[in-house]
């Protein structure tokens, strides 16, 4: 392992770069820009989960005084669009496939004149048969969702590695179950919203509280029918993504249509309820059996899953998800021979997508509950069965996904260390237990065309201070603080002497944005690319003004000298004014550019999909109230190897932020369905974690340096979300000797199990 | 029927008319144009919208503007002077109580209500109080260690952002010193 070396920016305690912004109210989201005649838009949605719209009538609405604009979908060119699947209309064509889809909208003056509108907006229905379960809709004669979508099957995996039959057959215990995983909510405190222009000359300017900006221009250009070129896309400030803010929904696009009928600005912000209906696209639900053997000596010898994926109505990202929730896991462990099948499959809810996680988390719900049932049926200390089988660097993944670093072995022993594991375990207390999973994530993916790369732009201004230039999606994450330090830490300036400019697509080259947690790491790399093209600049001019050779000149604090003379310096404000303001002037500008080592897996879905993949290992110590079912987390250790930390404010928050929600989604984060209408669409009724739920936690990182990296850095945003509900459940499965297999693990499932057992035990 | 109001917002007077329904919400940020109070839930759970009216933490998603009439209405806006942050603002950059900042302002507000009464919170006592402000994004940890370290003025003294040119001190370390009360 190559050791980090002296930095003096990364890894230091820098403080947030737009922290001013944010404590003092200045930031600016999507719902505070407001543009000269700018109007308010609103969405009539279908109140039916799957109905043929036989007639609209919108006369009245376009007579109501203060009303600009009314459309259907008469108004767009009726092309479907979609991350992967092109099955979605921006407004319904024909007929509508869930509960809150947008059939219509209105651009008025203010939004009590567009409410009102709605309101006479005439809609013939028809209502049809509709499917809500993933199963039933498999079965033959279901109803179909796309008339074109045999059995209502979106997508089917179906891999085998090795020969998983004799790897069966060689095995000495086997064990296997079901487990089912609930829809969750990304539930940013901010909705999602759109501010769009149109001009006449056929331009669209939209802003957008999108976390992936050149995604969000390919695919409103492609649901428009116009090129990218004559969309332009402005980020705001976003608040909170985590997957649910890259534009898999049809509110810009909604926007857009109205902005050009009504030759005005109009925004859309999307009210809560909207949200939860058809805003942002909820965790895919699964229901996931998993089958594993083992040696007697607890090596894995065989894995089979087999995942049946509830898409919703359409498809956003949910086939790369079901993707990575069939086989990303097999990149944790030493596997070999592994067989996995996966059905994605159309109802008539909302359209599930991207959430933090991207399928592990309902994969490691069930896959580290499997693996903690095969340590009990072989009389293995979980940890000390993650550490036989823990990937390694250097392990080559059934799949082909190639470990560089990977200190797996070393958060299993920070975890046991902070959790006092061996002791606790020694001195159980009744209703008391110990639970523990190891995580997996990536560092980008590539998956959207052959690039998982990254640009960046960094310019050298008159007084000395770097701005960059990126259309990399900040969405609260701290990505603009990791890009300054790496900047700053390249060109030797201080960190408070780089900023970030708003990315936009006009002024910003080409990037994928924020998922697959790729800032760190993809994005880190183009920007250190960016920063010593800049520098190398600055010292060629330096090496002139000093007359010394450029090798021989160090930059350090934003002062360049020449190595062990530093009484000969000159400072990058002079360098970057020599430099413009002279015969033959030019700016110190550079771009740099990064794409990562991995490939597009092939058809048979074999290829390393990402650059270097972040482990980690969370382990819960909880109580359970034989009484009530009430799960308590006394203790909550979590270790995390995420190669060198550069921004460690941000990467302790991105820690505790993805623990929160994994604790959200193991206890307490359900929406009750209704014929497929979401019955509690509210902050109310669906609870997220208030301060008061969190337990203690304690976490570090792993020493680790990731070679590929920018200084040695990896991802870390998603893997903290990834394994939590599974650690939960079997810590209580340790605790009280019953194992819930549907989440959320509420006091009544506890509750309910422990009644079941009694009446076993006493048959 | 529309009505005029007096609302003191960050001690500046503003009159305003309005319909007797208008949210005291979007009074502040479409009449008045401070933005810096969010909208969250619009139910009054998620406390992204809480301000201070006469002194009371209120959210003002469910708080009629005419029933400000008026009174005092602090919002984040008002918290920084002259470029000089409040310690409470101080305390979120330096611990890093915040990510995406949406909830922030409705956060730090809940907490500047909560010292102003009681300037010595428990542990507890902060938990309890601050449950009524969610954040999606932090974990709540790095939140409430940042409203712990203005309780036992832990803050840095030699904290600056540097990356604005005006100078941002904070106000006072002393803000929230226990007047007459011993531990």
């Amino acid at each position: 392992m190559a050791k980090a070396a002296n930095f003096s920016v990364v890894g230091q305690r820098v403080h947030r770069v737009e922290g001013f912004d944010k404590v003092s109210g200045e930031a600016q989201f999507i719902a505070d820009i407001k543009l000269p005649g700018m109007l308010t838009g609103k969405i009539l949605r279908s109140p039916y989960p799957h109905a043929r719209i036989l007639h609209i009538d919108t006369s009245r609405a376009e007579r109501l005084r203060g009303v600009r604009a009314v459309v259907t979908a008469e108004d767009t060119i009726k092309r479907p669009w979609g991350a992967f699947f092109a099955d979605q209309y921006i407004l319904s064509v024909g007929k509508a496939r869930y509960v809150g889809e947008e059939v219509a909208a209105v651009a008025a003056i203010d939004a009590d004149t567009a409410e009102e509108a709605l309101d006479l907006i005439q809609v013939d229905w028809e209502p049809l048969p509709a499917v809500f379960d993933a199963e039933e809709a498999m079965a033959e004669g279901a109803p179909l969702v796309h008339e074109d979508k045999e059995r209502n099957i979106a997508l089917t995996i179906d891999v085998e590695r090795g020969d998983v039959e004799r790897a069966f057959a060689e095995s000495d215990v086997i064990v296997e179950d079901t487990f089912q995983s609930m829809p969750q909510w990304h539930c940013a405190i901010e909705t999602i919203g759109s501010v769009a222009e149109y001009e006449p000359s056929g331009r669209y300017t939209i802003y957008m509280n999108t976390q992936t900006l050149f995604n969000a221009r390919y695919r409103i250009a492609s649901a428009l029918g116009v090129r990218e070129s004559d969309v332009r896309i402005i980020q705001s400030a976003v608040g909170g993504g985590f997957g649910g803010k890259s534009c898999d929904d049809n509110n810009a696009l909604v926007a857009a249509v109205l902005a050009r009928k009504a030759r005005r600005p109009v925004k859309i912000i999307n009210t809560r309820e909207e949200e939860f209906l058809a805003g942002s696209r909820p965790r895919v639900f699964m229901k996931i059996h998993v089958k594993l053997g083992f040696k007697r000596d607890g090596r894995i010898r065989a894995k089979h899953v087999r995942v049946i994926a509830d898409n919703g109505a359409y498809s956003a990202k949910a086939p790369a998800i079901t993707g990575v929730a069939a086989m990303r896991h097999d990149t944790c462990y030493k596997y070999t021979d592994v067989k996995t099948q996966a059905y994605l499959v159309y109802t008539n809810k909302i359209p599930t997508g991207a959430f933090r996680g991207f399928g592990n988390p309902s994969a490691e719900w069930a896959v580290e509950q499997a693996i903690d049932i095969g340590a009990h049926a072989l009389g293995i200390d979980p940890l000390d069965l993650a550490r036989i089988n823990a990937a390694e660097p250097g392990y080559v993944s059934p799949h082909g996904n190639r470990v560089t670093s990977c200190e797996l072995k070393q958060c299993i022993n920070i975890a046991e260390k902070l959790m006092d594991w061996k002791k606790k375990r020694a001195d159980k207390r009744p209703n008391t237990g110990l639970g523990f999973a190891c995580t997996v994530h990536v560092s980008g993916k590539r998956h959207f065309g052959d690039y998982d790369g990254s640009s960046a732009t960094i310019k050298i201004n008159e007084d000395g201070k770097a701005l960059i230039l990126s259309g990399e999606g900040e969405c609260g994450q701290g990505a603009h603080t990791v890009m300054c330090q790496i900047a700053a830490e390249e060109l030797g300036i201080p960190v408070e002497d780089v900023e970030v400019s708003r990315a936009d697509t006009d002024l910003t080259t080409f990037c994928l944005g924020a998922f697959a947690s790729r800032l760190t790491y993809v994005s880190g790399n183009a920007v250190r690319d960016a920063a010593a093209k800049v520098k190398a600049q600055l010292l060629e001019q330096a090496a002139e003004m000093l007359e010394a050779n450029p090798a021989d000149l160090v930059c350090r604090d934003g002062r360049i000298s020449v190595k062990g003379s530093a009484s000969k310096s000159v400072t990058v404000a002079d360098v970057a004014r020599a430099r413009l303001f002279r015969h033959d002037g030019a700016p110190i500008i550079a771009s740099g550019s990064f794409d990562a080592d991995s490939v597009l897996p092939d058809k048979t879905r074999y290829g390393n999909e990402s650059g270097a993949y972040n482990y980690g290992v969370q382990a819960a110590y909880v109580e359970v109230d034989p009484e009530t079912g009430q799960v308590k987390v006394l203790d909550y250790v979590i270790a995390s190897d995420c190669g060198t930390v550069i921004y460690p404010i941000g990467a302790e928050g991105q820690v505790e932020g993805g623990f929160a929600q994994g604790l959200g989604y193991a206890l307490i984060e359900g929406l009750q369905f209704d014929e497929g209408r979401p019955v509690n669409p509210n902050f109310s009724d669906y609870r997220i974690p208030s301060m008061r739920d969190m337990p203690p936690l304690r976490h570090a990182f792993a020493e680790s340096y990731e070679p590929t990296g920018p200084f040695g850095a990896k991802g870390l945003g998603e893997l903290n979300m990834d394994p939590t509900a599974a650690v939960i459940s079997n810590a209580i499965f340790d605790a009280v000797g019953v194992r819930i297999k549907t989440l959320p693990i509420t006091p009544e499932k506890v509750l309910r199990a422990l009644r079941e057992k009694e009446k076993e035990e006493k048959h | 029927m529309k009505r005029q109001i007096t609302l003191y917002v960050n001690g500046e007077e503003h009159e305003l008319e309005i319909e007797p329904n208008r949210l005291l919400l979007h009074a502040l940020r479409d009449d008045i144009g401070l933005t810096g109070t969010k909208e969250g839930c619009s139910i009054g759970v998620c406390g992204a919208c809480s301000v201070i009216v006469d002194g009371r933490l209120v959210s003002s998603c469910l708080t009629l503007a005419a029933a400000c009439n008026g009174k005092e209405v602090t919002t984040i806006e008002g918290l920084a002077k002259d470029g000089r942050l409040h310690p409470l603002q101080q305390a979120f950059i330096e611990y890093g109580g915040f990510q995406c900042g949406i909830c922030t302002p409705g956060q730090i507000i809940a907490a500047k209500a909560l010292l102003d009464e009681n300037p010595r919170p428990t542990e507890e006592e902060v938990k309890e109080w601050m449950s009524g402000n969610l954040c999606r994004c932090t974990g709540y940890y790095k939140i409430f260690e940042s409203v712990m370290a203005v309780v036992h003025n832990k803050l840095s003294p030699d904290f600056q952002l540097k990356r604005r040119t005006q100078e941002a001190k904070i106000q006072s370390l002393d803000v929230y010193k226990p007047v007459a009360k011993t531990d």
